[in-house]
């Protein structure tokens, strides 16, 4: 797995901190990525919301672009660490000690981890980006209990998943 | 010219995400486990600064340079969706290791698990949009108290 450097918590937020006033200000849009999925989607489906959702947002099509961006800023961080950049399937320490071994079980504990995001970013109007940051920025208080259902989602499959298996 | 520059937003994005240790599996584990808040400091400054930074813009209302029209900041309603959708996405947070954007920059760093997240991330919402333009279209031959999110968002806002 690529070892990549990561910067204390503090400055790692404000440091994202300081992107989402970037990015508001020269662009006028607020952080959010889930909603590029849709974009996504809209590439190829026909569904009347996807079609909305495009005409919505416009033919600059911007949250397509911006998630292209994403795994481009992976790469960069990356090649930027002092490690080599190792492509690999390996979920890290403690998730790799839960999770099956083998390949295709593994996958499809990932496959269900991000339909269940998925479908669930979309119920509740966002994700960490979009509610988590960009909602609690703007003391929402929606997204202030989006953020605590999304915890509280996590410390229980997490603690569940630990406490049977590991 | 302006999709560059919402690409070059999302991989200065994705670059701060990696920095941060959200495109690192263990953090999560050790978040929802109790045993290390790195990815909650994130969050928590992160939200912080832009409390500060939307107090100027509703304060001094400036322009954006892309768009040359005052900033527009929209806070997202409360929805029927709300509870249960948060809380089947920390389901699936907590099982992928990952979000829908760190998913995306993990793969830029060669963590494959993360196309798997990223195949499921596409199928959940691809579900969502087929059931929502279902409703949409049965509600609208004969109209019911059912109110989907984006129907109620667009009331409320």
């Amino acid at each position: 797995m690529t070892e990549v450097i990561v910067w204390n918590g503090w400055i790692g937020g404000l440091g994202i901190g300081l992107y989402v006033l970037f990015q508001l200000v020269v662009t006028g849009k607020m952080l959010g990525v889930s909603s590029g999925y849709c974009s996504l989607c809209g590439c190829f489906s026909r569904a009347t919301f996807f079609i909305e959702q495009k005409q919505k947002e416009g033919p600059l099509n911007w949250r397509l672009w911006f998630i292209f961006g994403l795994p481009l800023g992976g790469l960069l961080a990356a090649w930027s660490s002092p490690g080599d950049w190792v492509a690999g399937f390996s979920l890290g320490k403690l998730y790799d000690s839960v999770f099956p071994d083998a390949l295709w079980a593994k996958s499809m504990v990932l496959v269900v981890g991000g339909l269940l995001m998925g479908l669930g970013a979309r119920m509740a109007g966002g994700c960490t980006s979009g509610h988590a940051i960009s909602g609690m920025a703007m003391l929402n208080p929606p997204s202030i209990v989006a953020a605590a259902g999304f915890f509280a989602g996590g410390v229980f499959i997490v603690q569940l998943l630990f406490r049977m298996v590991g | 010219m302006k999709r560059i520059v919402f690409l070059m937003m999302g991989i200065i994005f994705g670059f701060l995400l990696s920095r941060a240790g959200a495109t690192t599996y263990d953090y999560y584990a050790r978040l929802f486990l109790f045993q290390d808040f790195q990815l909650m400091f994130i969050i928590g400054t992160a939200a912080a600064v832009g409390m500060v930074g939307v107090r100027c813009i509703r304060k001094y209302r400036p322009s954006s340079l892309l768009e040359r029209s005052p900033i527009v900041l929209e806070p997202k309603p409360f929805t029927k969706g709300l509870i249960p959708g948060s809380l089947m996405f920390g389901i699936g947070w907590g099982l992928a290791g990952a979000c829908p954007g760190t998913a995306l920059v993990m793969l830029g760093e060669g963590k494959l698990g993360a196309l798997f997240t990223i195949i499921g991330l596409v199928m959940g919402t691809y579900i969502y949009g087929i059931l929502l333009s279902r409703k949409a279209r049965a509600s609208r031959a004969e109209p019911s108290e059912q109110m989907t999110p984006e129907i109620e968002a667009k009331k409320a806002g």
